[in-house]
């Protein structure tokens, strides 16, 4: 039985009966009454389906076809359905915002009322720490493993290179007044874009500082992570030196790819001479030299083996300048999913697998608060995946990359891990544990942790000194 | 013990054997004599280091008048009476006690700074021994090793005594160091999940019971068949109990039974599955919110301090705002003195987690609304076993082509492409997504054939979901590095494959992940080995 068409035109050779939702293939330009047969799952998986093709239409600039994806899609999508449909809502909107792009003018007119919202974003950030708990866990972990490097320090020194909750810095503040050497000197410097959320968290830590009596500073920076300057930060001698960063490292890694691709021999051979520079072991540079070695000889044009780093002159200098500062601890959390892949594909791909973790996890932790899982889905969520999708070059943001690149990446620069402590690793099972309806675990991977929902691993922690000989 | 400012710990020492001056004194003297944290002495205490052979020494009181050796004070001073010496002699000079204060003599101790001393000279000698000794003492019925013989000997009192076992097989002698494991355990929350799925029904009836006695009669029943663990439960169990009569016992029976029933009723249609998702997303009424009672006041009594002052102070409010329903009347002020152990809390909580995490993994099974992850899984499989994907993208994009207008030149590209497609079915798997990468990895180049790249590389993106699904559809495997790993090579396989040099590629594209993916572990184990 082939499918029904409404306007008569048939479908070629359909040999195929047999798979259960070819009977129920789209015909043209019809909403065809056999969308409302479809049960939930059936609906699921047509939906993948139908991403994952419009995503290859629009890779491949068949924008007749994509379009023809897309609409089929928004049939079937809807930002208030379940799941799948939540999720396919999002991701169409960002394909269709990258095949906007391609007429830049109706792009711009399109999005020439919007006015975003701060308040908006911090409570988006805010309704996220609240319900799901990996940044209650990164907090955690973070201000475990700062507490312990400063251990016996007078004077210590954090840098928050995206300071948006006050609760993870209250949260040290306590930490540290019970100390039982008494609480250091504490200076907090954060960075973010909108001076309005600093002055937010200038307030509230300050008010928790003086209730606790802890001598404390901090220092605001209102400008973009990709133009701070670190010398400028006021880092002086013997101050014990901590670096937090939450979800936003990546960033860095935005980097115009063509020209990437194009010179990636020279990348390979610049982070060969940053190698140099920092006088590690000499087995662990041979190993890693011969591998770039091998690359380079094998293809001048290549810019991927399994170890490569897509270099990103931006990642390099800010690292190498973190690492001039001597920071006794920098803890980094970040999205654990290779979300940098340099083709549609690839990202859409592995999107897909993340961001259905990532609501299937929101929705069972808000499945009561739907305008708040809204919100979060949108604006946080729907964002990032717009920024992977639709977005190239340099203005392509939510860069993520996997915990072994990460790992790759800082080694190269000069750093060497940190072992989080049995303390922490019990806290953060605990605080996991007794989240939201469960489900939530994490493992330990390179000595690094990975946080996960039902065993997909969504985020990870590690902790990094300046590796000194 | 200290508070405001920090001190400095200014003193040095000189060479060992020497007894050393004092750290900055600062005036905070203590009303009565309290142990201090170990490793953070007394500052106006003095400073010894004494040497490891001195430290070890067991002679150390040493007549001065016939130079013998004894291990302890009092009986030097019991020799020394024998001596008859005049009366001033014999008494102790009873100039004032300085505190004293010892520091490990090895130099990558931490003990070896002068502000983490310890207190006790007994105490310093068998730190000694334990960390930086050797272990002469050897227990029978373990073999495990000891250098201090007060350790052996209360070791072997209790070797074998009193275990505590957990399911996966690992022995334990301490209760906290058991529980902390079984929090973590993997095989015990798949047993976990295999119980509670298999008996579903039972337990709900089984909890129902239990739960409504415990409400009207605080007793030591068990929680939800969660009969593996322990005793420990009681404090939880009474805790509830409050909670519940805090309720007031009758709105938490109807509520219970109410939801019970429901859970029943849907029991009775096909799945057992059903109720998985009345667990998941209905069950709204007593029990997540007791949960989140009980998780929020854990978060306030436990150690952590601070998130549980987040969660009370701040977003208490923020609770209300955002219209969830908890019951922030619950108040459970009461809870933090019942719950004695925090390794319980962990597992009540494990237990009822376990409980809702299962069942939301049984809703992968059933028909009922799927998780999005499990969607995925299921496309991947069934991209995997599908007979003849080209032809299911080749029938659709015919008609797409039909559609579009576009002429029957390219409808036969259509038919020639699917035909090789047909070959590169045949062929291997790193062919295939080679072919993808080179007409799909390249956006625009193809843009002339577009349907004819659209076609290749939709079937070897098949092929690639095949390889993947391979991986995802087994989670455990996915923890593994080499997993990903695998992954990560065949993608990068196809970028090296690009533009159009695939008969030469695939051996040395293959060569070189192996090489490299080695290497990387080598390089990084080297790393991880200096550390």
């Amino acid at each position: 039985m082939a499918a029904v068409q409404e306007d008569g035109s048939s479908v070629t050779s359909s040999s195929h009966e047999s798979s259960p939702w070819m009977r129920r293939s789209p015909g043209l330009g019809s909403p065809s009454p056999w969308i409302r047969e479809l049960g939930s799952e059936e609906r699921g998986l047509c939906l993948i389906r139908l991403l994952q093709e419009c995503a290859v239409h629009v890779g491949t600039g068949s924008m007749e076809n994509a379009n023809l994806g897309l609409e089929h899609i928004s049939h079937l999508a809807s930002p208030d359905g379940d799941t799948m449909q939540r999720i396919a809502a999002y991701f169409t909107q960002a394909l269709a915002d990258r095949m906007l792009k391609g007429w830049p003018g109706l792009h711009k007119a399109l999005n020439s009322t919007k006015l975003s919202s701060v308040s908006e974003e911090v409570l988006v950030q805010k309704l996220f720490f609240e319900f799901c708990p990996f940044l209650k866990v990164a907090y955690l972990i973070t201000n475990q493993a700062i507490i312990e490097a400063m251990e016996g320090e007078k004077v210590v020194h954090i840098i928050d290179l995206y300071s948006i909750e006050p609760a993870q810095w209250i949260n040290l503040l306590q930490m540290i007044s019970a100390r039982p050497e008494g609480p250091p000197h504490l200076k907090i410097t954060g960075i973010h874009e909108q001076k309005g959320v600093l002055e937010q968290m200038a307030l509230q830590l300050v008010e928790e500082a003086d209730r606790l009596d802890i001598p404390f500073q901090f220092n605001p920076i209102v400008c973009k992570l990709e133009n701070l300057d670190l010398e400028s930060l006021g880092v002086k001698t013997g101050e014990a030196l901590a670096v937090s960063s939450i979800l936003k490292l990546h960033s860095l890694l935005a980097t115009d790819d063509d020209m990437l691709r194009r010179d990636s021999p020279v990348a390979l051979k610049n982070l060969q001479k940053v190698f140099h520079n920092r006088q590690r072991p000499l087995r662990e540079f041979l190993d890693k030299d011969l591998i770039n070695l091998y690359l380079a000889s094998l293809d001048s044009t290549s810019t991927s083996s399994p170890l490569s780093l897509c270099a990103s002159p931006k990642m390099e200098s800010f690292l190498s300048s973190l690492w001039s500062l001597s920071p006794k601890l920098m803890v980094i959390t970040e999205q654990e999913a290779d979300h940098n892949g340099f083709t549609l594909m690839e990202r859409v791909k592995k999107a897909l697998n993340f961001y259905a973790a990532l609501f299937d996890c929101l929705d069972s932790a808000v499945s009561r608060a739907p305008i708040e899982r809204h919100k979060i889905e949108k604006m946080l969520f729907g964002e990032e995946i717009k920024n992977i999708i639709a977005c190239e070059g340099a203005e392509r943001k939510d860069r993520h990359e996997k915990l072994e690149k990460w790992i790759s990446r800082l080694e190269l620069a000069g750093f060497g891990r940190v072992p989080f402590s049995y303390y922490s690793r019990l806290q953060a099972g605990r605080l996991l544990q007794i989240s939201n309806y469960g489900g939530y675990n994490f493992k330990e991977e390179n000595g690094c942790f990975v946080i996960c929902w039902k065993s997909i691993p969504l985020f990870s922690v590690s902790a990094w000194r300046r590796w000194s000989n | 013990m200290m508070s405001g400012e920090s001190f400095s710990v200014a003193s040095s020492i000189g060479g060992f054997g020497q007894e050393v001056q004092n750290t900055n004194p600062n005036p905070n003297p203590a009303a009565k004599k309290k142990r201090n944290l170990p490793g953070t002495p007394d500052p106006d205490a003095e400073v010894i280091a004494l040497s490891p052979k001195t430290l070890m020494a067991t002679n150390r009181f040493v007549c001065e008048i016939c130079n013998k050796g004894f291990q302890r004070d009092q009986n030097l001073q019991l020799h020394r009476r024998g001596h008859n010496l005049p009366w001033k002699l014999r008494q102790r000079t009873n100039k004032e006690v300085r505190k004293k204060v010892y520091i490990c003599p090895e130099k990558t101790c931490v003990h070896h700074d002068p502000s983490r001393a310890l207190g006790d000279l007994t105490g310093i000698k068998k730190h000694f021994s334990r960390k930086h000794g050797e272990k002469k003492w050897k227990c029978e019925k373990c073999s495990k090793k000891y250098a201090v013989q007060s350790d052996w000997k209360a070791h072997s009192k209790t070797c074998g005594t009193r275990e505590y076992k957990c399911d996966c097989g690992t022995l334990f002698s301490r209760k906290d160091s058991f529980i902390t494991h079984r929090a973590f355990c993997d095989a015990l929350a798949d047993e976990s999940a295999r119980l509670t799925s298999l008996a579903a029904a039972n337990n709900l009836n089984f909890g129902n019971d239990s739960m409504n006695d415990t409400v009207i009669n605080p007793q030591p029943g068990l929680p939800l068949g969660a009969s593996q663990f322990g005793s420990g439960f009681r404090p939880e169990l009474s805790g509830m109990a409050i909670n519940g009569n805090s309720l007031g016992v009758d709105q938490q029976k109807p509520r219970l039974s109410l939801w019970l029933n429901q859970a029943n009723s849907q029991l009775n249609p096909t799945d057992m599955m059903g109720n998985s998702h009345l667990y998941a997303s209905s069950s709204s009424t007593a029990f997540p919110e007791m949960m989140q009672a009980v998780s929020g006041n854990l978060f306030g009594s436990s150690s952590m301090p601070n998130f549980g002052n987040f969660n009370n102070q701040q977003f208490q409010g923020f609770d209300k705002s955002v219209s969830t329903s908890t019951n922030a009347s619950l108040s459970l002020s009461a809870l933090p003195h019942e719950m004695k152990e925090e390794g319980n809390k962990g597992n009540l909580v494990e237990t009822l987690s376990s409980l809702y995490s299962d069942s939301q993994k049984k809703q992968s099974k059933p028909s009922m609304p799927m998780s999005a992850t499990a969607l995925l899984q299921k496309a991947a499989q069934m991209g995997s076993t599908t007979s003849n994907p080209s032809s299911i993208f080749g029938n659709s994009f015919g008609v797409m082509s039909s559609s579009s207008s576009n002429t029957t030149t390219s409808f036969n590209t259509v038919n020639q492409n699917r035909n090789e497609l047909h070959q590169a079915l045949q062929n291997s798997k790193q062919q295939a997504a080679e072919n993808f990468t080179a007409s799909g990895s390249v956006d625009g180049m193809l843009r002339s054939s577009n349907l004819s790249s659209l076609t290749t590389s939709t079937n070897s993106f098949d092929q690639l979901m095949m390889q993947t699904s391979g991986k995802q559809s087994d989670p455990v495997a996915l923890k593994n590095h080499p997993g990903s790993n695998a992954i990560e090579n065949s993608l990068t396989r196809d970028f090296l494959g690009m533009g159009g040099r695939e008969s030469q590629r695939p051996f040395l594209a293959q060569e070189l992940a192996k090489f490299a993916s080695m290497s990387s572990a080598m390089g990084l184990s080297q790393f991880t080995g200096n550390h």
